[in-house]
């Protein structure tokens, strides 16, 4: 399958584990990692999985390295139906009020343009006991496993 | 192409560029060289105590040393243990990432009478940096003298209750310092109106949360800006609570002179409506920071552009920047100096790298830190996720122990 897995980053950590994901799901499938700021709405792929991992900063807002990214889906407006999606948000619970509100907020986005997202939303907190690969890597498993289905064997 | 970096500095701003650097040439020689025994500069020794979350970015920093093969040299002082020029001529480039440890003075008359303290002092000693002096007595009234981050995080830590420490890295000492402090009121002032305080939104909804406290928010005022909105509709939510400890903020209020017989018992402010007086027991400032010494900064920056100081001579992060910007803020900086310093490296095979280190006493590397780091994390005490080692002798004496762990 292709894998691209797309973060959005401040200090580094969503691309760290952006990168691990990509790595442990390298030898099965086609997998790149690219950051947010790097990734042009135009360019979404009916036959790709995207598999976004997205911090949030400021009060709640997304980090900067996904605005620009934001920004144009704004302007450009793109239709993403039939384009899928799993999305990890990380961030930090000691932000009680707007604890993992960036990925909240690239959700909405690629739903309002229709895109399908698959399976649940999860939120890693940086003040919790959980480390993020140990999240992450279970729930890519899962969303590549709920793709295969929902892309089909063209994928 | 490969070449020799020198990082001075191994705090935030220093491993994040090791860090871009090593991702753009990975055969490069990185080596981060900090007057600690054990690295990550402010995020051991500034980031507070209670926000273990933001010093997750450490991991990222582990990654360096373990994966992308940048060496640590820890316990070199530069400009002590080495001369910056020594390091110039064995490296093809040296950057200058020293971050600003020494606290900004107020600069008004009294402001040096015992019971003004730093906001970098400080935190040094609740954080147990090794060259802390010992923890001062503050009394009932401390009074805070500034109002970003850092004047929010001395606000929170001095009111918070013991138990709302649990899960973070304070230690014994601090957190029975801050226990038994007696704090009955304390009065933060900014010398801005409330909307153009420096502190971000997030700090203050923070405070929200303290459960021993009543706060009270004094000419706060109002904004047409939806930022500052934001900000003044966080502080005016804080109003309230029914603690015995109580927190007022003031703005607009600038400092004249601190005012006490042989200790500091009040301060003078300029406000718009003349002068005020503000009893305290003793005053904190937060008021930004400064050059230790060690380095000349204001020399080295004088030709400063992007980064850029003389031949093969580069500067990031605070050192570069002044004393204002978050963690995110020096990645930024960061990588934009890698790129120029790949653009313009052109490396030297004679030079000769960290072997001008050699002869230096008592060098720590990345593998003693992680005995360090092991040592501290093994058994924390109750409530506790860390409990560091506090003087540089234990630090050095653990990292030298190869056969422990
Ligand atoms: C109290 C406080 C709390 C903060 N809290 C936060 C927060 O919660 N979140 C956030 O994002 N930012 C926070 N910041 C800001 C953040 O810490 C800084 O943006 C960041 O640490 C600057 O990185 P730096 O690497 O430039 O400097 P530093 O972190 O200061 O690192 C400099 C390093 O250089 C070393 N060094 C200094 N002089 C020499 C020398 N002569 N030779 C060799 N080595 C030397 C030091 O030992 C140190 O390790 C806080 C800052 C302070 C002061
Ligand atoms: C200045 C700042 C503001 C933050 N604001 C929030 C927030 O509002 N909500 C949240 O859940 N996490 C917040 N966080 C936590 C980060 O999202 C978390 O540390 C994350 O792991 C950072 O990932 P990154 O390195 O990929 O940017 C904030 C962190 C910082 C340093």
């Amino acid at each position: 399958m292709n894998i691209q897995v797309l973060y959005g980053t401040e200090t580094g950590n969503a691309e760290m584990l952006a990168e691990d994901i990509a790595a442990e799901l390298e030898a099965e499938h086609e997998v790149t990692a690219t950051n947010l700021s790097d990734f042009d709405p135009a360019d979404f792929d009916r036959g790709t999985l995207y598999l976004l991992v997205c911090s949030t900063y400021g009060d709640g807002e997304l980090p900067a390295s996904a605005q620009p990214f934001a920004e144009k889906m704004e302007a450009e407006q793109p239709d993403l139906t039939g384009v899928h999606f799993g999305i990890f948000g990380m961030g930090d619970s000691e932000y009680e009020e707007t604890f993992n509100g960036g990925p909240a907020t690239l959700a909405e986005l690629m739903i309002a343009r229709g895109a399908t997202q698959l399976g649940e939303r999860i939120a890693h907190d940086a003040s919790g006991a959980d480390m993020a690969e140990d999240l992450a890597f279970p729930w890519a498993e899962e969303i590549v496993g709920m793709a295969s289905d929902a892309l089909g064997q063209a994928a | 192409m490969t070449g020799q970096i020198a990082i001075i500095g191994a705090g935030p701003s220093g491993c994040f560029l090791a860090q871009a650097l090593l991702k753009a040439q990975p055969d490069l020689r990185v080596d981060l060289i900090d007057r600690l025994p054990v690295p990550y500069g402010l995020v051991r020794y500034g980031v507070a105590a209670d926000h273990q979350g933001t010093k997750a970015v450490t991991r990222q920093f582990a990654r360096l040393f373990e994966r992308q093969g940048a060496r640590f040299f820890g316990n070199v002082g530069v400009g002590t243990a080495v001369t910056l020029d020594d390091l110039r001529g064995a490296y093809d480039a040296v950057v200058l990432a020293a971050g600003l440890s020494a606290d900004r003075a107020l600069g008004i008359p009294g402001g040096d009478l015992p019971g003004v303290h730093g906001a970098g002092k400080l935190t040094r000693a609740l954080y147990e940096h090794p060259e802390a002096e010992a923890l001062p007595e503050l009394g009932p009234n401390p009074l805070i003298v500034g109002n970003g981050n850092v004047a929010i995080d001395l606000l929170r830590l001095l009111a918070k209750s013991p138990e709302e420490f649990d899960g973070s890295d304070l230690g014994a000492g601090p957190s029975d310092w801050l226990a038994g402090s007696g704090i009955e009121e304390i009065t933060i002032t900014g010398r801005s109106p409330a909307a153009a305080a420096k502190f971000d939104t997030v700090m203050i909804k923070e405070l929200g949360k303290l459960t021993g406290v009543t706060i009270r928010v004094i000419g706060a005022g109002d904004s047409d800006d939806p930022e500052a909105q934001k900000k003044l509709a966080a502080l005016t939510a804080l109003e309230g609570g029914d603690g015995p400890r109580r927190i007022t903020f003031r703005f607009g209020l600038t400092p004249l002179a601190v005012e006490g017989e042989g200790q500091a018992a009040a301060v003078r402010f300029d406000s718009a409506e003349g002068e005020e007086v503000l009893a305290c027991t003793s005053v904190l400032t937060a008021i930004g920071f400064d050059t230790p010494g060690d380095l000349p900064r204001d020399a080295l920056l004088q030709d400063e552009q992007d980064g850029g100081l003389a031949a093969g001579l580069y500067a990031t992060g605070w050192f570069r920047r002044g004393p204002r910007g978050t963690i995110p803020d020096n990645r930024a900086d960061a990588k934009a100096l890698a790129d120029r310093i790949l653009g313009e490296l052109t490396p030297d095979p004679a030079k000769p790298g960290a072997a001008i280190l050699q002869g230096l006493d008592a060098i720590t590397d990345y593998d003693g830190w992680c005995r360090i780091d092991s040592a501290e994390t093994a058994n924390p005490p109750p409530g506790r996720c860390r409990a560091k080692i506090t003087t540089r002798e234990a630090m050095l004496t653990l990292a030298r122990q190869e056969d422990m762990q």
